[in-house]
């Protein structure tokens, strides 16, 4: 029990016999099953696996964004699956990055104005939130695309602009569902270069969905699921 | 407030729908002002008529009553004074019938001790009926035709063809449209006995007004008027005189019930527009709603900025439809059919009331229809959220 805590302790993120299940039709649909996982800080991590193997879900209990139906999920020694949902709100606002396939921007907001969104929880002034909105599109080589509609972008700009977002508030945890899955390869190369340069040089845990090997090959390392269930060694 | 500029992008974001919608709620409460406005100048009227009757000619209100009859009702118990009143039917230019406006020949002295929201000081009073050709006439027609204190004018009836008459303005009287709302500030009074001289005696009576000591004996007295009359070859119909306002206008009793019930289907007309165009709104957002959730917008900050998109339409289309109200309703008396009614209750204006009820209801209106989406987007969870995509 102590060594738990111990791990616990030093890692980025530790899952404790994690399970979850969804109820469809009344059906019970497990979709994870018994995982524990710790992953230390500064790692990048990429999780591999089939469709349907829960790869999203088990990013999403990480993200905070669903609750497991058993098991902890503990991120920098917080019990996330414990808090309250406005307390996780806002744990997700401060400590979380979150990175979607399809950019998710806001279409009626300028690149800066999507990368201010989660600033606006903070308490900052107007002039604090553009300030620290152009350093984050400094970071991903977008300084001169501020003022630029998500329409006016291309793809990888704005997966760009997404990962802007997702640093803004210099959150402790990066997570990635498939960021590369809806880009082109040369655009994909840009990306995965951002994120291990957030990695290495800003030092982000990085969890990352992925099914395409050569993204998976950026990362530190590779975990596999399959079925729900956690492979004990990756392929 | 800083959430101002997010809300309104997403306004902007399809603003076709957000002007239909806005549109919609103007149209409700342009409505809903006009008609209550209309509603509150009748009710004033009403509440004002109760003491006072109006006894005319049983055949038709166009046909006169002999001069004699003004006697024979003064002396009716509970009766306390009689003016006879003919509408004139005055025009400024014979050559054009627009030009008539509202003008009353009046038993001056009677009549403006009867009708207190005529204010005249004693030195006005004294001057007009001192005057055979005098006239009185309201702040609104003397700022209309730029008349003052001792103007002569000239105005030919299109009822009585011996004119053209002379008239002098002894006085331009004030109005309390809070004590007495509706009154009318855009009429002229002349004495009846310049008609009557005018017209060789037979311009006749129109109608008499009949001030009672309580106004609970209205029908009782009305009664006694009539039955007076029964066996004389002019006959007489007497009636409150806020039954013969409603009357020239062809109102029935249940004329508010009615405007109201209009009112009321209108506004739920458009909630139910409202609310579905929200809710349209709302569910094109959903990946979006579920991505601020995910950045740590709480579920109650999302209600609430999509429960203010809802309230700043209902306040934005309120506005309009007040402005709409405020400028429309001065139009209307020139409207047919519409108009020769609302002439009855000239000075129309919306009320700050019914304006403040207009703004509370656009709001309202605007809450109601954002209720259902921002309570949907308030349990979702984020990964249904953003599993539509």
């Amino acid at each position: 029990m102590a060594e738990r805590k111990v791990v616990a302790a030093q890692s980025a993120v530790h899952l404790d016999d994690l399970c979850r299940t969804y109820e469809r039709d009344g059906q019970r649909i497990p979709v994870l099953e018994h995982i524990s996982l710790s992953i230390p800080q500064g790692e990048f991590i990429a999780l591999m696996g089939p469709s349907g193997s829960g790869k999203t879900t088990l990013l999403n209990l990480i993200a905070g964004i669903d609750r497991p139906t058993s098991g902890s999920v503990e991120v920098h020694g917080i019990n996330v699956s414990a808090l309250s949902e406005r307390a996780l709100a806002k744990w997700r606002s401060r400590s979380v990055g979150f990175i979607f396939q399809f950019y998710n921007l806001i279409p009626v907001l300028t690149a800066a104005g999507n990368i201010e969104l989660p600033l606006m929880l903070a308490s900052l002034s107007r002039k604090q939130r553009r300030e620290r909105a152009l350093t984050a599109l400094g970071i991903v080589g977008l300084a001169d695309r501020a003022e630029h509609y998500p329409r006016q972008l291309s793809g990888g700009q704005e997966q760009r602009v997404a990962i802007a977002r997702a640093i803004v508030t210099d959150p402790q945890i990066l997570v990635a569902d498939e960021p590369t899955g809806d880009l082109d390869a040369k655009s994909a190369e840009g990306i995965l270069d951002l994120m291990q340069t957030l990695n290495r040089e800003f030092g982000k845990t990085i969890v990352m969905v992925t099914h395409d090997p050569r993204a998976a090959s950026r990362a530190h390392s590779q975990k596999h699921l399959e079925k729900g269930v956690l492979l004990e060694a990756s392929p | 407030m800083k959430w101002m500029p997010f809300i309104l992008r997403h306004l902007q974001r399809n603003w076709i729908r957000s002007a239909s919608t806005a549109s919609a709620i103007a149209v409700c409460i342009f409505l809903f002002c006009t008609l209550q406005t209309f509603v509150a100048s009748l009710r004033g009227s009403l509440s004002q008529g109760t003491a006072r009757l109006v006894t005319r000619n049983s055949v038709s209100r166009f046909v006169s009553l002999p001069y004699a009859y003004g006697e024979r009702i003064a002396a009716v118990p509970g009766v306390e004074r009689v003016a006879a009143v003919n509408y004139f039917g005055g025009m400024r230019n014979v050559n054009n019938p627009d030009s008539e406006f509202e003008n009353y020949a009046i038993d001056g002295e009677k009549f403006l001790a009867m009708y207190p929201e005529y204010m005249l000081s004693d030195a006005e009073k004294k001057a007009f009926l001192g005057d055979q050709h005098g006239c009185i006439i309201g702040r609104a027609l003397a700022e209309q035709f730029h008349w003052k204190n001792g103007d002569a004018i000239q105005l030919t009836s299109n009822i009585y063809r011996t004119g053209p008459f002379d008239f002098v303005v002894s006085a331009i009287y004030q109005t309390d449209q809070v004590r007495y709302p509706g009154t009318d500030d855009a009429a002229l009074f002349f004495h009846h006995k310049y008609l009557d001289e005018a017209t060789g005696r037979k311009a006749g009576v129109r109608n008499y007004r009949v001030q009672i000591a309580d106004p609970r004996q209205a029908g009782v007295i009305s009664h006694a008027i009539d039955d007076l009359f029964e066996n004389s070859d002019t006959q007489t119909h007497t009636e409150t005189e806020a039954q013969y306002s409603a009357s020239v206008g062809v109102l029935s009793g249940n004329l508010l019930l009615l405007l109201n019930g209009i009112g009321l289907a209108v506004m739920f007309t458009i909630l139910l527009v409202t609310a579905n165009t929200m809710s349209m709104a709302v569910r094109e957002r959903h990946t979006e709603i579920g991505v601020l959730k995910t950045l740590g917008f709480s579920a109650r900050l999302v209600l609430c900025l999509i429960l203010a998109e809802g309230a700043l339409l209902g306040v934005f289309g309120a506005a309009i439809g007040l402005a709409l109200g405020r400028f429309l309703i001065n139009l209307l008396p020139a409207l047919p059919v519409i108009g020769d009614l609302v002439q009855l209750f000239p000075r129309m204006n919306v009320p700050p009331a019914i304006a403040a009820a207009g703004i509370i209801i656009g709001l309202s209106l605007g809450l109601a229809a954002g209720l259902f989406p921002s309570v949907f987007a308030y349990r979702a969870r984020i990964t249904e959220l953003l599993r539509r995509v």
